[in-house]
Formats: C-alpha cells, structure tokens, sequence
C-alpha cells in the first residue's frame, strides 16, 4: 500500500530543497501510487511551498531560496497539474489575472504572488510585466476573472493604478481588485478603492483566499 | 551662506549655517522644466540643464548626476528603453544581455568602454560638469544591482543558488568594467573633483546578509578602495530600502576623503548615524509621501528627519530615501527647503 504521507513528505521536501529532480521523482511517485493528483499537490508541493513562505516572512530564508522552490515545485506540478486538468476538476478557489502594470518591468514579487496563489489552489493568468492598462480588462472578461492582481515598483507606476483602478471597477463589477508593490501600502489602497492589498506575497494570497471566499 | 557654500562646507566638514538639502532628483527636474522625463537620461546638456534649473527653483543644495538604479544591462549589449513612454520614468531594461548560462560564461569587458550603451553620455555630462566647475559625477555600481541588470534579477538570484561560481564570474566582468570607467574618470577629470556615487538595490527584502556578504560587499568593496585609493574627493553610496543587516558590512567600505550614505525609511537616521559617525548621513523622508501626500504631512516627515539628524558629528542633509518621484507636486517637493529653513538652522 502506497504510503500516501511519505509522499507527501517528499514532496514537500523536494520543494524546500529546491530539488526539481526530487520533485518529479516523488510526483511520479504519486502518479504511480494512484493518489490523487489535486491532493498530492496541495498537500505535498503546496505545503512544502507554504512553509518556505513562512520561512520568508520569518527572515529564514528570502527570496533567492523561494525563487529555487518555485522551481521544484513548477517540476512538481508538470507532472500533477495535467493529470489534474485530465480528471475535469474545475478552478478550486478562483481565477485570478496578474500583472506589473504599464511600465513596470520589475516583476520578481508579482512572480512571488502568483506561485503563492497558485498554491492556494487559485488558477492564475499571467499577463507578464509592462501590460497595457486595457489589456488588463479583456484578459478578466476573458477569462471570466474573479480576482485581479495589479503589481507596481515604482512611483511612476503606481500612478497607473491610481489613474485605472475607477476605470476598472466599472468594467469588472464582478472582479477583486488588488494592489501591491514596495512603495504601495493599506492606506493608498484603501483611498483609491482598491479591494485588497498585501504587503508581500503570503499576505496577498490570505488576503486573495479571503476576497474569493466572500464571493 | 548660497547653495555652494553650503555645499562646499558640508564636504570640507565645516560649519554650515542650516541643514542642507540636497536632492536625488532626475525625472522631477525634466518635468519642472517641462521637458519629456527622457532628455533627463539621454541628452547631457538638457539633463544639466534642467537639474541645474530645478535647483535654481527649488533651491536645494545638490546633487546634479546622471545615473540609474538598474544601469549596466546597457552597457554590456541589453537593450534600454528611455522613459518616454506614459508612466515610465527612469530607462528600462527591455531585455537583457545576458539570456543564458553560456552568455554568462561569456561576458566580458568591451574593448572600448567609453562607446559602449550609455557611457557616452554620461561622460559628456562629466565633460560639462568639470568645465562648468562643478563636481565631476561618476556612476560605480553597485556590481551586484548592474550583474541583477545584466542578466535578469530572477535569473541571477536563481544563480546564486545553483551557480555561485557563474556569479562571482559575472561580478569580476562587471567589477573590472567600473574599474577601467573609474580609472579613465579619474584620469580624465581628476580624483580630486570627482563624486564616484553606488545606487545598490540588494535589499534585505530580496538577499540575505549571506549572499550579500558574499556577492554583494568583496566587490563594493573593491571599488570603492580602487577609487579612494586614487584620492577620489567624495564618495557618495545610496543604500536603498530595507538593508539594515547589510548596514555593518556598509559601515566597513571604505570613503576616502568624504564619504556620504543615504538610506530611505526603512534605515532610521539614528541607525545609520551609529554605523556612519564620520560620513555625511542623508535622508530619510519617504518619496511615497513626496508624490501622495499633503505638504503638510511632508513637512512633519522633514521635521522629524532634520530633528534626528541634524546633530550628526559627521554631517546631516535633509534628502528624500530615494530617487524625488517625477510626478511628484512641486508644492509637495518645495516643502523640503522650507523644513531646512524652519527646523534646521544651526
């Protein structure tokens, strides 16, 4: 009998050593043992994500070691996620659109908030860095968006999301709309409306779960 | 005392008769001059001239540059947009040199640097500055922000990780590079009329004290003993954002003659004043602020910085913690020579 917890635990370990090989050798494990695809990822590569997450906030590790466990766990999740998508599951939490706004090259901590949306079970959209303002509203209604997340570094930038963000709501009455970037904070997201902010990418993923589970 | 006067007494360690100001202030010049933000980056004479204007407005006391956060991608072959573009306002790295490991291994200093990305401009800023007599500026790093340029800051930082020996192969490049740029400055203008200045955005955010002791410090540090070695007259190092367990290994660089440091919020001024006592200590108030607040609440962050300040043994100038936001309000921006005038006289 396939010990599911022992599976778990690799890959979890496999994500907090940043060991892509480990990683796909225990999801094919998983896959061999016939686990289930979407608990094996939750519960092995999540985790092991999770806790490099609260690792990061507890400045025991930074962002060099989560940028090598985002690599084990994306190895991970090529062999789960299309068994995942084969089996009909649909969008546990949510669909979510990302982004660095028009001018914003810096897109490291957007990359940090989409992994960890991922990891909480939401489907993510990556639009990249530099994004049209415009294109940010087709790729919701494309996607039928329940949250957008828009990322700026610089205070040029983040003027774009002060001047869009009305612009937005309008257009996306049934979407979340948050904002994060170093030189943001609660207080600006408040006053221009945005409906969530995090101030680093494990608290915009609490506060993405919060958003979608008010829904 | 006038603007030089203060300035020339802050770097001389004399007696200045009130705080000075001084300002990291690019962009904002081109937009107070009504200028697109680019001219400020790639035409020497507006960028002087405009710099020169926004001080004649606001009457700061300094600094005129020419430099970026994220420079150095430009000059080893990556492609740089200038910040023409709405809602850009520093250059872009568009794409980097470096792409892949074998880029890496194969990067190298130009044989001619001064032909190089955006060298020639910032030397014919040099050339203004020295004829106009003013202090010659000159961009050194830091080598870990240009490597971050030259090769994409995830890739690199993925480098530190799996290949340290490919990183400390990019750092000698780039190190070597701003040797020979410090070298043909110096043999050019003169240590002695330069500001070599490092704008380093390793923070503690992104890099442990680890990897910045070691990627970051061995080659700040051999800059900057390059430089002050060859009598370089001021070194000046913007320490950005969250770097407080970096501020000791900072504390152990060498300045030369004059060395000034400048931290934004996220170092508190008396911090930065215990591990600088005798350099020129600079900042801190909070460019968010500048561009989205009240004059008044930015003239309560200048108070506080200048009351913190103000006493240090090795000097104080009242500066923002980074670069003045382009779009920020001038009334905004204006509140910060005031504060010196009101809170700071000596």
């Amino acid at each position: 009998m396939a010990d599911e917890a022992g599976i778990f635990e690799q890959l979890k370990q496999a994500v907090m050593d940043g060991d892509e090989d480990a990683a796909v050798a225990a999801a094919n494990a998983a896959v061999a043992a016939g686990m289930d695809p979407q608990k094996a990822i939750m519960e092995g590569l999540a985790a092991g994500m999770a806790e490099m997450g609260r690792l990061y906030e507890a400045e025991e590790c930074y962002v060099p070691e989560l940028m090598v466990s985002s690599e084990a766990l994306y190895a991970g999740l090529g062999v789960l996620q299309p068994l995942v998508a084969a089996s009909g599951a649909t969008d546990a939490r949510g669909v979510a659109v990302i982004g660095a706004v028009q001018g914003d090259i810096h897109d490291i901590g957007k990359n940090l908030v989409k992994l960890m949306l991922e990891v909480n079970g939401i489907r993510v959209v990556d639009l990249g860095r530099d994004v049209d303002m415009e294109t940010f509203v087709e790729a919701c209604k494309e996607a039928g968006a329940d949250l957008l997340c828009l990322s700026a570094l610089m205070t040029t930038t983040i003027i774009a999301i002060k001047d869009y963000l009305p612009d937005f709501k309008a257009k996306l009455p049934n979407t979340k709309i948050m904002i994060g970037g170093a030189p943001l904070n609660q207080h600006l997201a408040d006053e221009w409306g945005a409906d969530g902010y995090g101030e680093n990418a494990m608290e915009a993923a609490r506060v993405a779960v919060r958003l979608l589970a008010a829904e | 005392m006038n603007s030089q006067e203060r300035w020339d007494a802050l770097i001389a360690h004399e007696p200045t008769d009130r705080v000075p100001c001084l300002q990291f202030m690019l962009g904002h010049t081109a937009v107070v001059n009504g200028k697109p933000i680019a001219k400020i980056y790639d035409d020497a004479a507006e960028s002087l001239a405009c710099q020169k204007n926004a001080q004649a407005l606001y009457g700061h006391d300094g600094l005129i540059m020419h430099g970026w956060a994220n420079a150095g991608g430009a000059e080893f072959g990556g492609d740089i947009e200038f910040p023409y573009r709405k809602y850009t306002g520093a250059p872009l790295m568009k794409k980097n040199p470096v792409q892949s490991e074998e880029d890496a291994w194969n990067l190298a200093v130009p044989d001619d640097i001064l032909s190089v990305g955006t060298m020639p401009i910032s030397l014919e800023i040099s050339r203004l500055q020295y004829e106009m007599g003013m202090t010659v500026t000159v961009q050194v790093g830091s080598p870990l922000t240009w490597a971050g340029s030259i090769c994409g800051e995830e890739r690199l930082m993925i480098w530190v990780m799996r290949k340290p020996d490919l990183v400390h192969h990019v750092l000698r490049v780039v190190t070597d590079f701003i040797k020979k740029k410090a070298d043909h400055w110096i043999d050019t203008f003169g240590a002695e009329r330069l500001m070599a200045f490092d704008l380093c955005i390793e923070t503690n955010k992104l890099y442990s004290p680890k990897h910045f002791e070691a990627f970051g410090f061995p080659y700040l540090r051999e800059v900057h003993d390059h430089m002050t070695r060859q009598g370089t007259s001021i070194f000046l190092s913007h320490i950005c954002g969250e770097q407080n367990k970096n501020l000791p290994l900072w504390s152990e660089l060498s300045y030369g003659k004059r060395g000034m440091v400048s931290v934004g919020k996220e170092v508190s001024i008396t911090k930065a004043r215990e591990l600088f006592p005798d350099l020129i200590v600079m900042g801190n108030v909070d460019p968010v602020t500048v561009q989205e607040g009240t004059p008044e609440q930015v003239r309560a962050l200048c108070k506080e910085c200048i009351e913190d300040g103000k006493d240090h043994p090795g000097g104080y100038a009242l500066m923002t913690g980074c670069e003045v936001p382009p779009q920020a309000p001038p009334v905004n921006v204006d509140q910060m020579v005031k504060a010196c005038r009101e809170f700071g006289q000596y």
